[in-house]
Order: structure tokens, then C-alpha cells, then sequence
């Protein structure tokens, strides 16, 4: 982002943090259709990124998937819009999660709990409500551009009591002392943003995937939970998770990283194959793409 | 004990006295008792067990602060209702003088009546003007209770006659302690300066300011966290970017699950108020989270603070001196460490169960007051 649309992006957030929800959001799909129409990149990346994800669908279907992905993009844009106002004690009954059971079992284990996940739903709201009335949340993620944005980032996560760490050493660190404290960090995996990770498949296309969290669980043995978050179209947030994947300290270092990053990608593309028009992911991930 | 709380702000606001009689509720429910809390609610909806909302709040200035306070006196039949019906053996009162829904109730209320004086001030207008009226109100009060000293000789200089008992304000200790998981990207070489409050005229965060940029020519690795929000936000955030002053967050309101986790973030806890402070509830949860404090020689919060002890204390407005005791301490780990455990020690003291016990004490020595008040006021119709 540059410095002029980051400005712009302050003005309007400025105005929809004042907004009542259904406000925002009703702006958000005015906003969300004139994307669709008229932006000349994000439509064909996502749209590419979607078929390759749903081969099967035809071309009227790809078209009214990607301007629901776009209406829901905007939606979760709407909801990091207010989130410097929101109360969100309020908006914990919003918050449905299935597969709780299986973070109590990576609690058990007292390593920490790394999510994994994808770019997918309104994350920045359910980590939000997650952290402020639930247990502390570490995000790993990328330093934004510029650096007022990114700093708006921070400070607006961390009002409600999420860590944001950067990909570096640094930020590592902090990672590590967070899961020795049995805490949760979590991390997508659907984009390689540093460009340091390795070609896998993903949807059968090879593509550059972070090979960081699987390092992480096999020096630390800490235990990966693949989980997913998408809008109920009350608009309520669901978390959905999968079972755990846990590394196998006896086995090959090399190998091992490898299955398990698999092991994730497999279950990343069970979430989005089954919540496509929540996947927001207008950037380019394979190679050829537009 | 049947227990009636009333306070006259705004329950869903946050807010000192709010606070005090949630804590004071939770409290007195786990030592057995039942109780209900009176107020007014700008949201309909508040989700706290026992609570009952009478009115909604309209927003008062009032000693440099905005007080948000039902003034509707049409809630007379409402009030009427619960005091029948209620049956409390106390009935609560903080701030009792204040209008509408304490002193309306005060008036209608048949039973053991205590109230807690929550504010201090330079002078109060409506007391002094109003001493004639309240008189008949304040008489109907079986006990009372000031949070701190200059609370008690605040109220007492206008009404000399009426004696209260001094029990502080609690902290919760379970809530507010050491060891909590920090907010991690605040932690690191910098030496954290935390200010807690809401951001109005009162509590001097201009003047932090002004002592925090007389530091950072100082003392390099240092950043400031401001916690709150108010009406000077705009006017802070505008005095950051001119001065750019480097290393400062705005962090805004920030929800009671994650504050203490913020004060688990901070090396020094300042505190600048200018005045108008009764107690300081805010310099306990520091001390509580084994925070050194950095505050003004404010009655209120003297009360609270040993300094040399457990804080540096400086003049009301003087932040070069404020800028130079936090050099002080920025610049000395161990002072801070020293200070922070003798600030934890204290805290403890000050534990809700504690407090409560203490009102517990006071409860029944209102119902003991009221029995005989009602007695002889029988023996006076008797004669009659």
C-alpha cells in the first residue's frame, strides 16, 4: 500500500468506526460491487486463484463466487475498520467454534499452540474477540507498508490484546518465549509473503509455502492446529479447527518438515474448498497466474 | 444480608465508582450475601449478574470530567416499587447526595441506610449551596463511609457534624498481579512508561507529555503507553506529531480482560493528575502488578502512595520535575525493582476481601443504628 492509498484508508476507516455494524456494512457492499467492476488486478488474481482451487466451476459460477468472495472481503475489511471502536466483550456471542477440544488436547501438551490458518474470514475480528475475552494471541505476520499503516495495525491488535511480532529473528524469538509459555501464535500459510519457502503442492500446482511452522513444532514439538474462520451469513464469526498435527521426534528432519507441511496444506485446502467465496486472496500464489 | 448497591453513574460506562460496586457486589456475593445494584445504563442490555437499570445517563461536566448521571426525577413510582418490594436489610449508597436515583431513593428508603463519598474536589458548589436541603437527606443516612482521607475531609468541611469511617477502595489482586503474558511487542529494550486514564484536562497527561520528551533527550530507549481515550485525544495525538515525540502508543480504550496484561507490559506506571483525585484506584492496580509509580503530590493520591518507598512523587504541573523522575528510574533497574515490590506488598493489603469485610462491619452497625432509630421513633408515637 502506498502512502497516498494508506491515507485514504485512514479517512475511511475514520468514518466507518463511527458507523453502526449494519452501516458499515451496507457501505462495504457498495464498496465491494464497484471493486468487482472496476479493478483492474485483484478480479483476475482472485479469480485465477479460485479456479484453480474449483476446477469444476463454470464460468457464471466462478463470476458470482468471486463477487461474493469481494462482498465478504470488503465485509472483513468493514469489521478491522471498527475495530478501534469496537466493544468486544458485546460481540463474544458472534463467536461459534467447533473443534475446541482439540486445542485443550495442544494445551495439555504445554508447548504452546501454533495456529495455522489461511487468509480467510474476518481473522482480525475473531482474534480480536479471542484475545480480549478468551487467552492471549500472538500474530506472526508480515510488516506492512508503510510504516504508519503497519503501526496502525499493531496498536489497533494490540488494544485488544494481541502480540504482533514480525518475520524476523526478533519476532522469532518472541514466538518462541510465547509458545514456551503454553500460548497460542498464530500464522497463515497460504501465502509465501518473505519469498523463503519451499515449492509444494497446493491445489496439485506447485507454489512457494512457509516451511516455518512445521519447523517450529519439530524443534520445539510444539503442536500445529489447522484452523479456519469464516462468516455465518447472520454475519457471526465460526472458528472451525481440524486435529492436531504433531511432529514425530524420531523421525528424519528433513522428511519430517516436509509431511507436515503437507499435512497442513491438505487440511488448508479442505477449509478452502469448502468456504471458497471466503478465501481473500487477490495476490499472486502460483507461478503463471496474472 | 440482603444488599441493595446504588450508584448514580452510568453502569455501562467505565468508570471509578462503577468498578468499586461491581468489585464491592462480586465480593459481598462470595462471602454470601445477596445483592442487587441500582443504576442508571446508556445500553439497554448490560450483562452483570444482579444488576437492575433504572434510567438512562445524560453527560454532566462536572470537576474537570464529565459525569454521566440520570437527572430524571420521574423515576419516583420505579424506585417507590423496589424499595417495597426488595425488602433489603442495607440499601447502599455511593455518592448518596447525588441527584437523581440516590437521593430520590435515599428518601423513600424504610431501612438501613449507608452511604460511601466517593469524590474529592477543590470546593463543591452544590453541597455548599445546597447544605439547607441536603441536610434532611443526610440525616436519613445511618452510616457512611469516604474512600480516603481528603474524601472524608472534603465532605466533612461541608458538613462537619456527619462522621465517616475510611476504607479504601480494593484491587483485585487475582486480577491484577505480576507474571501476567505481557503484550509482546512492547517488550523490549525500551524502558515502558505506562499512563492509565481517561484522557481529560484532571488527569494531566499533557504534562506527561511535556515530562516525557525532557526524558527521551535523556534517556534514549524509552516509550510511553497511553491507555485510554477522552475528549483530549485529538489534542495529544496533534502535540505527538508536532513535538515528534518518538516511541509513544496510543492505545485507546483498552477492555478490563487485557489491562492488566498492559500494566504486565510497563516498567514505570506514572500518574499525573493535577487534582481532583479522591483516591487513585489506578495506582493500586500498579502497585498490585509490582509497577514503581511516578505520580503528583495530589491529596488522593497520597493517601495511597509512600514516596521514596514505593514511587516518586513530584509538584502538580511540573513536568520537568515528572520528566526527571522518571530519568531517575528509567535509568535504574534496580530502584525499580526495590520500589515495585514494596508497591506489591502494599497492594495486598488492599484486597477486595479485605475491603468488604470492612463494609460488612459497617452494614451492621447501620442495622444496629436503624433498629433504634425506628424504636425511638415508635416511643414518640406512643407519647403522642
Amino acid at each position: 500500500m502506498g502512502e497516498w492509498t494508506w491515507r485514504a484508508f485512514k479517512i475511511v476507516q475514520s468514518i466507518v468506526e463511527r458507523l453502526p455494524r449494519p452501516w458499515a456494512y451496507a457501505l462495504a457492499v457498495v464498496a465491494a460491487r464497484i471493486a468487482w467492476w472496476f479493478s483492474p488486478l485483484a478480479r483476475p488474481r482472485l479469480e485465477y486463484n479460485l479456479k484453480v482451487a474449483c476446477p469444476e466451476l463454470t464460468e457464471a459460477e466462478l463470476k458470482r463466487l468471486s463477487r461474493l468472495n469481494f462482498r465478504n472481503h470488503a465485509k472483513a475489511y468493514a469489521d478491522l475498520m471498527m475495530l478501534p471502536h469496537t466493544r468486544v466483550g458485546e460481540l463474544r456471542p458472534l463467536l461459534h467454534v467447533k473443534g475446541l477440544e482439540y486445542l485443550e488436547q495442544a494445551r495439555e501438551i504445554g508447548k504452546g499452540v501454533m495456529v495455522v490458518s489461511c487468509h480467510m474470514g474476518s481473522y482480525e475480528v475473531v482474534a480480536a474477540i479471542w484475545s480480549a475475552t478468551l487467552a492471549p494471541v500472538t500474530f506472526f505476520a508480515e510488516e506492512l507498508e508503510p510504516r504508519a499503516l503497519y503501526e496502525w495495525y499493531r496498536d489497533t491488535r494490540a488494544r485488544l490484546g494481541i502480540s504482533v511480532l514480525p518475520l524476523d529473528l526478533a519476532g522469532l524469538r518472541k514466538v518462541t518465549q510465547a509458545l514456551r509459555d503454553n500460548e497460542m501464535v498464530i500464522t497463515a500459510i497460504d501465502r509465501d509473503i518473505t519469498g523463503t519457502g519451499r515449492t509444494m503442492p497446493f491445489f496439485g500446482k506447485p507454489a512457494p509455502i512457509p516451511m516455518g511452522p512445521a519447523a517450529m513444532a519439530i524443534r520445539m514439538g510444539t503442536p500445529l492446529f489447522p484452523v479456519c474462520v469464516y462468516r455465518l451469513p447472520d454475519d457471526s464469526y465460526m472458528v472451525e479447527g481440524s486435529p492436531l498435527v504433531v511432529a514425530d521426534p524420531a523421525a528424519d528432519e528433513k522428511a519430517e518438515e516436509r509431511r507436515i507441511t503437507l499435512e497442513l496444506v491438505r487440511n488448508i485446502e479442505g477449509f478452502i474448498r469448502a468456504h471458497p467465496d471466503q478465501w481473500h486472496v487477490p495476490h499472486r500464489i502460483w507461478d503463471g497466474g496474472p | 444480608m440482603k444488599v441493595g448497591l446504588v450508584s448514580p453513574y452510568d453502569f455501562a460506562s467505565p468508570g471509578g465508582v462503577t468498578d468499586h460496586v461491581r468489585y464491592l457486589s462480586g465480593q459481598l456475593r462470595e462471602m454470601g450475601h445477596s445483592t442487587r445494584i441500582f443504576a442508571p445504563s446508556s445500553r439497554k442490555q448490560v450483562d452483570y449478574e444482579g444488576f437492575h437499570r433504572i434510567g438512562s445517563p445524560i453527560s454532566i461536566p462536572v470537576n474537570d470530567s464529565v459525569a454521566r448521571i440520570s437527572l430524571s426525577f420521574h423515576l419516583a413510582n420505579q424506585v417507590a416499587a423496589i424499595v417495597e418490594q426488595g425488602a433489603f436489610d442495607v440499601l447502599h449508597f455511593h455518592e448518596p447526595l447525588m441527584p437523581a436515583l440516590p437521593i430520590t431513593m435515599l428518601r423513600m428508603s424504610r431501612t438501613a441506610n449507608v452511604g460511601t463519598f466517593h469524590a474529592f474536589a477543590k470546593s463543591n458548589v452544590g453541597y455548599y449551596y445546597g447544605r439547607p436541603l441536603l441536610q434532611p437527606y443526610l440525616d436519613r443516612l445511618h452510616r457512611g463511609i469516604a474512600v480516603s482521607e481528603p474524601a472524608r475531609d472534603f465532605f466533612n468541611r461541608y458538613f462537619p457534624g456527619f462522621s465517616l469511617r475510611v476504607i479504601p477502595n480494593g484491587v483485585d489482586t487475582t486480577v491484577y498481579r505480576p507474571g501476567l503474558s505481557p503484550i509482546r511487542h512492547l517488550r523490549d529494550d525500551n524502558v515502558n512508561i505506562l499512563f492509565v486514564g481517561r484522557l481529560e484536562k484532571r488527569k494531566g497527561l499533557g504534562y506527561l507529555l511535556r515530562g516525557y520528551e525532557f526524558m527521551r533527550q535523556r534517556v534514549a530507549n524509552a516509550r510511553l503507553i497511553i491507555v485510554g481515550d477522552g475528549p483530549l485525544r485529538g489534542q495529544a495525538e496533534s502535540f505527538i506529531a508536532r513535538h515528534r515525540l518518538p516511541d509513544v502508543v496510543m492505545a485507546g480504550y483498552v477492555p478490563d480482560t487485557v489491562l492488566p496484561r498492559y500494566y504486565d507490559s510497563a516498567d514505570i506506571f506514572c500518574a499525573p493528575a493535577t487534582g481532583g483525585e479522591s483516591f487513585g484506584i489506578v495506582l493500586l492496580e500498579a502497585m498490585a502488578c509490582g509497577l514503581p509509580v511516578v505520580a503528583t503530590e495530589v491529596p488522593g493520591y497520597m493517601s495511597v502512595l509512600e514516596p521514596g518507598h514505593d514511587s516518586l512523587t513530584v509538584r502538580p504541573k511540573a513536568w520537568a520535575e515528572l520528566g526527571a523522575a522518571l530519568v531517575i528510574l528509567a535509568r535504574d533497574a534496580e530502584l525499580r525493582a526495590r520500589m515495585g515490590a514494596a508497591g506489591y506488598e502494599k497492594a495486598q493489603r488492599y484486597s477486595w476481601g479485605a475491603v468488604a469485610s470492612q463494609v460488612v462491619e459497617v452494614y451492621e452497625e447501620a442495622r444496629r443504628a436503624a433498629v433504634a432509630g425506628s424504636l425511638e421513633e415508635m416511643h414518640v408515637h406512643d407519647a403522642v
